[in-house]
């Protein structure tokens, strides 16, 4: 063990002498994590959605519309609200995208709505925000459903017969009546806790298990340098177990991978404003996931002939893992086969276990993640330990 | 005659590693692949939908819903599984009609669902269009109930009464439209916009890190051997540029044609998009052969190398649609050579424009390739003769 710590010991400090490694393992995560933060963070941000109401109206009818029911929308910040004078000057600033969608109250609505005639309120939208025109179109279909039911509630109400023979009077008080009349149906908003990673923590998490890939390939690898320069002959030549000298090139990748994602950790933390959770929860996934890393990495260079080749595949195989696990685009949110399939990445765990760790859930929350990524360093720790005893060999 | 040995030279070596074919080719078209099958197509709020109780009304109130326009329905199984779902993210909203639907409404009483969605604006917002279509099926049920009490019937016999006269009578109404010009036409298919800028951010990507092995060649001094036969730095500066700018161009058309034939991506213009792809691919050779004369060791270059491409490409708005950028982001990411390549596939993809309508994009990007050439060359004959 003292030998194997040894080789650990003076690979650690040899990689932390060469500059490009830390550029690999921190600067580059890091300078990436924080520009896509600064870019995407605000455009994949939601934003109210920008409706301007034109009012020709100035009736009772049309009013509420504006007070009972755009303005509470405007007070929750779900949309944002403006004037417009006329329906061509609505439609000019939903063709330029100053606004998402227009309402435009006709004149003669109110009379047209409180009488048994056909009346509508238009919504023009902005061909560029589908989801904000259909927003608006429910918005004012909800208002105009409440609208009819009181036509129908009325007219039913009458029964059978009495079309067009009823007094205005009985009329006004069954509105009245029908107007008053409850909502059968209610929606209860029930928030839900979100698991999902905000753009602060999201991008420093990917790319920090993305570039982790790489930076243990620094122990690992190193074997196959050794032996091409025929120091691990020498090694071996020692009195120092062919074991030692393996357990210590893999204690130098999870030495190298705990350090740099724990830089990386409490960098964006204090740099980015990241919010990574519950500390024990996040240790927990960081061992777990330089672990899988550390194990991907040993199979790889085990297959491997040479550094040269152990490099190169690595890389390929922390990239096509990464573009599956989630770290390029968030594949677990976009769900389906993709989304299943992510999940024989340690990528995609580390990413859901962090997500797991929002809204203050403890360290137990993360125990699937972190256990499937330990599985995963299981059985590749397995077969690489078998084929790189062959390596060891004198 | 030695200039084009020089640059067929670096091609070849390029193309013989097959890791490097990989990344070159391989990789480019699988991006183009996840990023069509993750976002292609139109987006729209994923709502679940859980219907719990098995009366007609529960069942009516779900279907109204997934029938609503902007948003798409899925029904869940049940209640925890949709909670979990929108916590994940793998939906938006969930809205869970309860056991107890049918007999609330037939008991008079007021029947609540639930409506799970993170806390946000996007929650708010879905749930405008979740409240929309519950709202006409309460608008029917409120009529119904109305009746009911005001005639002594029961609430199906009042329900049928509503249904028999919604057709007959004049109802208040909205009337949609849209104006604009859409920024993706409706008819663009799901891999359009992820093949062009992946063409840009890999062309640009491939010749910033391949940029090591002119490097190597400098270390190994194969350049100064070069030199030492009767050939001119000018005619070594002149092959290495061209190797780059051949290479850039190869892949280039690879990925053009690759995601032609397998995504069935429409690229416009063929003469246009293949000019503005070899136009890019002289700004790229010239950042690359920039970074190769500047930097001195491989792995620097690599480090420096991703950076650059994957940071210019970034706010080039070859990982997030330049729309999505405010104003004044938008005027910055014009900075990058990236920027005006992207505004010249647009023009061509989704305004079905031609070599004409993207002369200035081209006039700019010349302007730059030009430069960064210049500059390179100057340096890298500078380190050669050194």
């Amino acid at each position: 063990m003292n030998a194997a710590l040894t080789i650990a010991g003076k690979d650690v400090r040899q990689r932390l002498r060469d500059r490009s490694a830390i550029l690999m393992a921190l600067v580059l995560p890091l300078a990436l994590a924080f520009l896509f933060n600064l870019l995407f963070g605000s455009a994949a941000a939601p934003r109210p959605f920008r409706y301007a109401v034109v009012d020709l109206d100035r009736g009772p009818i049309a009013q509420a519309f504006r007070t009972d029911v755009l303005d509470p929308l405007q007070r929750d910040g779900v949309v944002e609200l403006r004037a417009a004078t006329s329906a061509q000057e609505g439609e000019r600033l939903a063709d330029s995208g100053a606004v998402d969608a227009v309402f435009v109250l006709p004149a003669g609505f109110s009379a047209a709505a409180q009488s048994d005639r056909p009346a509508s309120l238009e919504v023009i939208g902005s061909v560029d925000a589908p989801t904000g025109t259909d927003v608006a179109r429910s918005i004012a279909g909800s208002y105009a459903a409440d609208l009819t039911s009181v036509r129908l509630a009325v007219t039913a109400a009458l029964g059978d017969g009495h079309d067009g023979e009823v007094p205005a009077q009985q009329l006004a008080t069954l509105a009245a009546r029908a107007v008053a009349a409850e909502r059968p149906v209610a929606v209860q908003d029930v928030s839900a806790a979100a698991k999902l990673l905000d753009s602060a923590t999201f991008f420093p998490a990917s790319m920090a298990v993305f570039f982790l890939f790489f930076s243990v390939q620094l122990g690992v690898a190193s074997l196959l340098d050794e032996r091409s320069d025929g120091t691990l002959r020498r090694l071996l030549a020692a009195p120092v177990p062919a074991s030692a000298v393996l357990v210590g090139k893999l204690l130098t990748s999870v030495i190298i991978g705990v350090v740099s994602t724990t830089v990386l950790v409490v960098a964006s933390a204090v740099l980015m404003g990241a919010h990574w959770g519950n500390p024990a929860g996040v240790g927990l996934l960081v061992v777990a996931g330089v672990l899988a890393a550390t194990g991907v990495t040993a199979l790889v260079a085990s297959l491997a002939g040479n550094a040269e080749q152990a490099g190169s595949w690595g890389a390929v195989v922390a990239v096509l893992l990464g573009l599956l696990g989630g770290v390029f685009v968030p594949v677990a949110q976009v769900g389906g086969v993709v989304a299943t399939m992510s999940l024989v990445t340690p990528h995609a765990w580390f990413l859901r276990g962090l997500g797991e760790l929002q809204g203050g859930a403890g360290p137990q929350s993360v125990l699937p993640a972190a256990g499937a990524m330990l599985a995963f360093a299981v059985v590749t720790f397995g077969v690489a330990m078998l084929r790189l005893r062959k390596v060891l060999r004198p | 005659m030695k200039v084009l040995a020089i640059a067929w030279t670096n091609l070849r070596r390029t193309l013989r590693e097959r890791i490097s074919l990989f990344f070159v080719f391989v990789f480019p078209l699988l991006m183009i692949l996840v990023l069509g099958l993750a976002f292609g197509g139109s987006f729209q709020p994923r709502v679940g939908v859980t219907v719990l109780d098995n009366g007609p009304l529960a069942g009516r109130l779900g279907d109204r819903v997934a029938a609503a326009d902007g948003i798409a329905v899925r029904a869940v199984a049940s209640e925890a599984e949709l909670v979990s779902m929108v916590e994940r993210g793998e939906m938006e909203a969930g809205l869970v009609i309860p056991t107890g639907y049918d007999r609330a409404l037939a008991a008079g009483d007021t029947a609540t669902t639930r409506y799970i969605a993170r806390a946000g604006q996007q929650g708010q917002q879905v749930g405008a269009i979740v409240n929309g279509a519950v709202a006409q099926e309460a608008g029917r049920l409120r009529a119904a109930r109305f009746a009911a009490t005001e005639t002594s019937t029961a609430l199906p016999a009042a329900l049928a009464r509503v249904d028999g006269i919604t057709g007959r009578l004049a109802a208040v109404t909205v009337q949609t439209r849209t104006v604009g010009t859409a920024d993706v036409p409706a008819d663009a298919g799901r891999f359009e916009v992820g093949a062009s800028s992946q063409l840009l951010l890999f062309v640009f990507l491939t010749s910033m890190t391949s940029s090591v092995a002119l490097i190597e060649t400098r270390r190994l001094g194969i350049s100064r051997r070069m030199l030492a036969t009767p050939t001119s730095a000018g005619t070594v500066v002149t092959g290495e540029a061209l190797g780059r700018f051949l290479i850039a161009v190869f892949q280039g058309t690879v990925i053009m044609a690759g995601s032609a034939l397998l995504f069935g991506v429409d690229w416009g213009d063929p003469v246009a998009a293949v000019v503005l792809m070899v136009v890019f691919g002289m700004v790229a050779a010239g950042a690359g052969m920039l970074t190769a004369a500047t930097l001195r060791t491989g792995q620097q270059a690599i480090a420096v190398g991703l950076l650059l491409s994957l940071g210019l490409g970034a706010l080039g708005g070859t990982m997030m649609p330049l729309e999505f950028y405010s104003p004044t982001l938008r005027q910055i990411a014009h900075l990058t050579p990236h920027a005006w390549a992207v505004d010249g596939y647009a023009e061509l993809v989704r305004r079905d424009g031609d070599l004409a309508s993207i002369l200035p994009q081209l006039g700019v990007l010349s302007g730059v390739a030009a430069v960064l050439m210049a500059l390179a060359s100057w340096r890298l004959r500078r380190v050669l003769t050194r």
